[in-house]
């Protein structure tokens, strides 16, 4: 029996075996036949394959996302990393856009005036331990920048430029002790000097003693010989107090001034006065004052009746008032 | 085997087939893959009586001949599939009756599976086929062998027992 099995099957595999060997000849000749039969199995199992793919799609990436836990890890703390390094740049991004907005105020100021100026940006701030009240700029000699030029900020003067290089330059701010700058009253003839003080306020020594010096009155530069420390023109600041004694040949105030020193982004150095005198031109215009009134509703009289028992503590009675109580805010 | 039982087996063999280029292609597995299909071929093959078993290897080519995603010539399975069978068949029984010993069925599907790669890939060289890279293709025969390792016990028992309901009393004398 096994003899006869063994032949059978031997046989059978001869068959069997010359069969695929046909199959294979007939594949490698073109024949059309094999090619149709697997499009017919693949049209077969595309509905299949669809359908199963939503169902196996959870776990098909099962091995592989085990396999990279470790290296998810690490891309989850690189994705940190990026995230920190934009929130970095988004901060850079405020603050250049604040750089921005003041570069765009300080050409504003330049163009009104007719100056050519150059722009540069802020680099640096005088050591306090001197007591000077500097900044640094990026722009030197190589940008045309020379000493006794004046600096300009969004809405009136920074400083005067003390020291170049060939890439940067000192600033003396006008908050420095040793500042000092001709200004004239907008509006008026009236001109003086106006000194530093080591900080955000500034003294108007009046030079003319018959001029007067009111509150809210605005300085500007009067121009230097050669337009050099000062250009004329530029808002210096506002007069804040008026301090006027007697016995001083001299009127004196106190000025509060337009550029906040501490917060210079951007700045702009005149490098050529304009054609003309600018004169009053760039005095900024007062903000008008806007009030709000605010009505409070009538409140209704509550006549108070006291509970037995209660105690003697007297009740607050409500003011019958019907008036109007009006508050006035200024912005 | 009978027609109706050949008929039966190709049937069956084609729902596998179905199922694995339908779901179980759809596992990334790392190293390599697992062909459950080949597996359960070859169970099938070592379960059935020698001619059975050549025969089942030239269904079960066919079968897997007709897979789309196939590139070598029409016939090229079917031929070492044959072969495989009439070697499973003429060395079973110096292993034994694999179903009372489940380790040594596992290891042979295993093994036969690894062999029966090996004969695929040394057809389509013998055929003129590029089969790439030889690391690589010891890489995937060897990642076959493996997942078959893993998977087959969960398998083969089930299948040795649904095959021995199918057997007609005459059969199983």
């Amino acid at each position: 029996m096994a003899g006869r099995g063994g032949n059978r099957s031997r046989l059978l595999l001869v068959i069997l075996l010359v069969t695929s060997l046909f199959l294979i000849t007939l594949d490698l000749r073109g024949v059309s036949l094999t090619k149709s039969s697997r499009s017919a199995t693949q049209s077969f199992l595309a509905p299949i394959q669809k359908g199963v793919t939503s169902l196996f799609s959870p776990v098909g990436n099962f091995f592989s996302d085990v396999k990279n836990f470790g290296k998810t890890k690490a891309e989850l703390a690189a994705t940190k990393a990026e995230n920190a390094k934009l929130k970095s740049q988004l901060i850079l991004s405020a603050d250049m856009k604040g750089q921005l907005t003041k570069l765009r105020g300080a050409l504003n100021l330049a163009g009104h005036g007719g100056y050519k100026v150059v722009s540069a940006r802020v680099i640096g701030h005088g050591s306090a331990s001197t007591f000077s009240q500097t900044l640094t700029i990026d722009a030197g000699t190589s940008d045309g920048i020379s000493t006794n030029m004046t600096v300009l900020g969004a809405t009136g003067i920074v400083g005067v430029v003390k020291e170049t290089t060939a890439s940067s330059s000192v600033v003396e701010l006008m908050s420095d002790p040793n500042f000092k700058i001709g200004v004239r009253i907008a509006g008026t003839q009236s001109v003086g000097v106006v000194l530093g003080q080591g900080d955000s306020h500034f003294v108007l020594q009046l030079l003319d003693p018959s001029g007067t010096i009111k509150v809210g009155d605005v300085l500007v530069s009067l121009g230097s010989d050669g337009n050099k420390p000062f250009v004329a023109g530029v808002p210096v600041g506002r007069v804040s107090a008026v301090n006027t004694t007697g016995a001083s040949l001299t009127q004196e105030a106190d000025v509060l001034g337009f550029e906040n020193l501490n917060d210079l982004g951007v700045v702009t150095v005149v490098v050529a006065p304009p054609a003309h005198d600018p004169r009053d031109a760039l005095v900024p215009t007062p903000e008008p004052t806007v009030t709000v009134y605010v009505t409070a509703p009538a409140v209704p009289a509550v006549s108070p009746s006291p509970a037995v028992g209660a105690s003697n503590t007297p009740t607050p009675v409500p003011t019958p008032s019907a008036t109007s109580v009006k508050k006035k805010a200024n912005k | 085997m009978s027609p109706l039982r050949a008929f039966l087996s190709a049937l069956f063999l084609f729902v596998i087939f179905t199922f694995q280029e339908s779901a179980i292609a759809r596992i990334n597995f790392p190293i390599a893959g697992f062909s459950f299909y080949l597996a359960v071929l070859i169970a099938l093959m070592a379960l059935e009586e020698s001619s059975g078993a050549v025969l089942m290897g030239f269904m079960g080519g066919i079968i897997l001949d007709l897979a789309p995603s196939t590139s070598t010539p029409f016939g090229q399975w079917s031929l070492v599939l044959t072969v495989m069978g009439y070697l499973i068949a003429t060395n079973r029984e110096s292993i034994g009756d694999f179903t009372n010993r489940a380790g040594a069925f596992v290891g042979f599907v295993s093994a036969a599976s690894a062999l029966t790669l090996a004969g695929y890939v040394l057809t389509g060289t013998l055929l003129g086929e590029n089969n790439g890279a030889v690391v690589h293709n010891m890489v995937v025969i060897a990642g076959n062998s493996l997942w078959t390792l893993l998977f087959a016990p969960l398998v083969l028992p089930a299948l040795a027992k649904l095959r021995s309901l199918s057997l007609t009393s005459r059969e199983r004398v």
